[in-house]
Parts: C-alpha cells; structure tokens; sequence
C-alpha cells in the first residue's frame, strides 16, 4: 500500500546519521519536510537538520532549553543531493555544499592545530 | 586476519577489561563472602560477551557505532532520555576513575590525593590529544597487563582450588541473616553493572569504526570479545579469589584501592607491590580514557558531528571539545573532595539503571536483517541477549532499594 509505504519512509529516515561524499559525519535527519496536497503525491521535499527542526518533536520546556544552548538553526538538504539511504543517509555532496559544516567550522576555529600524531 | 593484530586485540581487551569498580567489587566480594560471587563475575562476562559481540558486529556490518543508530531506533525523545542518563552515568564512572588514579599515585608517590588526581588527568589528556585512536588503546591495554600479577599471587599463594572452582556455580552461601543476603544481592547487581557498563559497549563499537572495521573483521570480533573479555575477567577474579584467601580470614575489608595492591604485596614483596600498583594504574588510567571518550563518542554521534581520534583533533572539533570538557568535568566532581568509593557506588548504581535503555536498541539493530542482512542475530544470539535483557532489567529494578536497605552494601 502506498500510504504505509511513505510513512515508512519517514519513519526510517528520521533520525539517521548523515554522511557526505567524503564520508564526513555532518549531521542527523532531525525532521522530514513533506509536500503535496490532497490529490496529489506527498514527496519528501527536504530533509531539515538542525536543533530548529526539534521543535514539534520534544516538549516545550525541553525545546526552550536547547534553543536557548543550540539555536534554531536549520540546514535544508534537498533530496536531489542523496545518493542512498541505507543505515545512513549518504549525500552527493559535500557538507560546505549544502551548509551542513557551519558549526564544526566555526569550533575548529578554537583547537589549536598542533602536537597530535 | 593478521595474527599479530588479533593477538595484540586480544591482549588489549585482556589489560583494559578492569577498571576501578571492578578492583573495589571483586577485592570486597571476596572479603566479605569468600569464593561465593565468583560466579556473578563469570555470569556478568557472558552477558558483556554478548553484547559487546553485537555491537562489534553492528559496527563492521552496518558501519555504524551503537550510538548513532540507538537515535534512529529510540526516536528523539527517549534518545534524548538515554544520552542524558548514559551521559551522567559514564561521567560518574570517569570521575571515580580519576579519583583512582589519585589514590593509586598518591601511594606511588606520597604526594597529596587531590594534586595527583589533577596531574593523573593532565598526563591523560595529554595522551589522548597526542596519540591516535590505536596506540591510545594499545598503550593503556597492553600496560594494564602489569595486572597480571595478581594471577601470578594468587597462585603463589595456593588457594583451595577446588574450592575456587566451587565458586563458579551460581549460589547463595547458606546461613546467611536476612541482612547479609541483602548485601549478597547488592554485591551480585553491583558486579553485574561493574562488569557490563554501558560505556565499554559505546567504546568498543565506536573503536571498531575508529580501526576501520569491516566484515573481514567479525572474526578478531568474535575472538576479542570471547577470548579477551573472558581473560580479562579471569583477571578480576583472581582479585577476588586472593581477597577470599587473604582478608577474608582476617576480617580485612578492602575499602580503599590500595588493600588491593597487598594481595601481590603479601607473596611477591616491595616488587609485587610496585608491580600491582602500577598495573593498576594502567588499567584505571585506561578506562578514565574509555569512559571521557564513550561520553564524546555519545554526544558526536547523537547529533551527527564529526568523530574519532583517528582523525587529529581539530578534524573532528566539537568531538575534541567534547571529551575535553568531559574530563574536566569529572576532575572538577573529584576536586569537590567526594569519596572515591561513594564515587565507585554511584557510577555502579546509575549505569545498571541505564543498561537496559542501552541493550535492548543494541539487541534490536543487531537483530534487524535490514541492516545486517546475513549477520543478523541468529537463535544463539536472540536467546542469551533476550535472557540478559530480562536479568539486567530485574537488576536495574533492583539496584536502588538494595542500595538503600543495605546503605550501599553495607552489612
């Protein structure tokens, strides 16, 4: 049945690791945006990551707390850039490409690069 | 399969398989009730066989650590509830280990406790931003072997060994008050926790993925986790059985880490006594190092940041920043001036409550043909997990009122 089958496919995307074409760890899929209507097919539209996207998926109060340490940001992957879903999604592309390296970017910034084998 | 990389693993699983709760649960086990908990060990070691085999195999298989996939399968909120629960559980056990090393220099060295544990935790941290995942390993592990001259006393001191093997059977030793089966109780649950922390499932697995496992790898899987796990408790019950030996009959309870080291003292002299403290030393060095890096291993993964320590450190920043702060942190719970075996007790008490939230998405992802296509769980597996499941779940259920009717195993 097509409509079990979608919302499977929500169901096993959600939450899965993410990985990009140089199999850097860059994220989690932390909500699925769907679009369609009635009538028409639902399609998964993009795949959001980002404490943003917790929000529905958590109790307020929890959701105040990270917000108040995370942020909201969210980072749209569109499913054009996933190349498969498997136990993880694996992307296309780099994560600078879709901006899913901001963070890790801007806390590298603050190691020090020296002294390590 | 190389068999200079499967010998080393195994004898790395052999030297890091102790750490500081086992030393004070086997050395007071033994103290108090003689050859009677060997069993517990033996049992508890089967279980972590178990699961640490499952998630070694998830980890070569589906290329993922427990972790990340405990997420997928938990959902946000109750993987939210795990990460917090195993967060705190692991940075207890950390501290305590910390705490240990400051003890166990503090004899080396006579200096002061709190001083030692702050440089134990500088020269740790060291280590692990200068060396990559595998000599981290290796160096702590294969140092840990110093242990195993605890083996080497306890036959020197000939034990009945007919009553050693005995203890191999599980019993409950007859004549005990209703108190004293309390205590035996709490003494089985704690080794249980002791023996099984969720910290050494996150740790192997994300080891695994560290060394680049693949399914070429699931026999040094299978060969660790049965012949090093196994070794390894042999190790810890050797402490045991010398304590059942040596305090028993003069009502020496073991409270600090220090009497332990004497069960070398006692046959091999100044040299055994050097030999144990520094053994242990090593092997609780060994797991400060696994439980900060499980804790950074877990945040990484439940959020999908870059991870490992075979990477440099500022290649995986957040991880970096991660297992720093969590061995600050558990400095910091030291420096407060908390007693280690409170420390120990506590680590013990909150991680058998955690472990069933940590096995059971485990036992399910191994399971899942999805994943693991042909090395899904079979009927060996699926029955000794499912039998775990339920005993770790009665003990965690159990774990707090016998810690309260026995103010934390006492008698």
């Amino acid at each position: 049945m097509k409509l079990t089958g979608s919302v499977k496919l929500v169901s096993q995307l959600l939450d899965l690791p993410i990985l990009d074409k140089d199999d850097r760890w860059c994220g989690i899929v932390d909500d699925v945006e769907l679009e369609g209507g009635p009538g028409k097919p639902t399609l998964v539209a993009a795949l959001l990551v980002g404490p943003g996207a917790y929000s529905g998926r958590m109790p307020n109060f929890a959701y105040r707390i990270v917000r108040a340490i995370a942020g909201n940001r969210i980072v749209r992957v569109p499913p054009s850039e996933i190349a498969e879903i498997r136990s993880a999604v694996k992307l296309k592309c780099t994560a600078e490409k879709v901006g899913l390296h901001r963070t890790e970017d801007k806390v590298r910034a603050w190691i020090p690069r020296r002294g390590a084998l | 399969m190389n068999p200079l990389e499967l010998t080393l693993g195994i004898m790395t699983a052999v030297g890091g398989f102790v750490d500081i709760s086992e030393l004070v649960f086997a050395a007071q086990a033994g103290s108090i009730f003689g050859y009677a908990l060997i069993w517990a060990f033996a049992f508890s070691t089967v279980g972590m066989m178990v699961f640490g085999e499952m998630a070694g195999r998830v980890a070569a298989v589906a290329k993922q650590p427990v972790f990340n996939l405990m997420r997928h399968r938990l959902g946000l909120k109750l993987g939210l509830v795990t990460l917090f629960a195993s967060l705190l559980s692991t940075l207890i056990t950390c501290a305590a280990e910390i705490g240990g090393m400051g003890f166990i220099l503090h004899y080396l060295t006579g200096a002061p406790y709190l001083l030692m544990a702050a440089a134990s935790t500088a020269v740790l941290m060291a280590s692990m931003w200068v060396l990559p995942f595998k000599w981290i390993e290796r160096i702590y592990g294969l140092l840990g072997l110093l242990m195993l001259v605890f083996a080497a006393a306890l036959v020197a001191i000939r034990p009945p060994w007919d009553q050693l093997l005995g203890g191999f059977v599980p019993q409950v030793p007859t004549g005990l008050s209703s108190k004293q089966l309390l205590q035996f109780c709490y003494f089985g649950v704690a080794i249980l926790s002791a023996v099984m922390f969720p910290y050494e499932a996150y740790f192997y697995s994300s080891g695994g993925i560290e060394e680049g496992w693949g399914r070429k790898d699931l026999t040094t899987n299978r060969a660790t986790t049965t012949v090093g796990f196994c070794l390894g408790s042999l190790l810890a019950i050797t402490i045991l059985a010398s304590s059942a030996q040596l305090f028993s009959p003069a009502l020496v309870g073991p409270q600090e880490p220090g009497t332990t080291a004497l069960e070398a003292a006692i046959p091999f002299g100044r040299a055994g006594l050097l030999i144990a403290l520094l053994g242990m030393l090593m092997a609780v060095g060994g797991a400060a190092v696994e439980t900060c890096m499980a804790n950074a291993y877990a945040i990484s993964q439940f959020f999908g940041w870059e991870w490992g320590r075979h990477k440099k450190p500022w290649l995986a920043p957040r991880f970096t920043l991660a297992w720093i702060a969590c061995m600050l942190l558990a400095l910091a719970i030291v420096l407060t001036g908390v007693d280690v075996m409170t420390l120990v007790e506590y680590a013990v008490l909150f991680s058998i409550i955690v472990l069933p939230l940590t096995y059971l998405p485990l036992m399910l992802l191994a399971g899942d043909k999805g994943y693991m296509g042909q090395y899904a769980n079979r009927w060996l597996a699926k029955g000794l997990g499912w039998t775990y499941f339920v005993i770790v779940c009665l003990a965690a259920a159990a774990a707090i009122p016998l810690y309260l009717l026995t103010s934390g195993g006492q008698a």
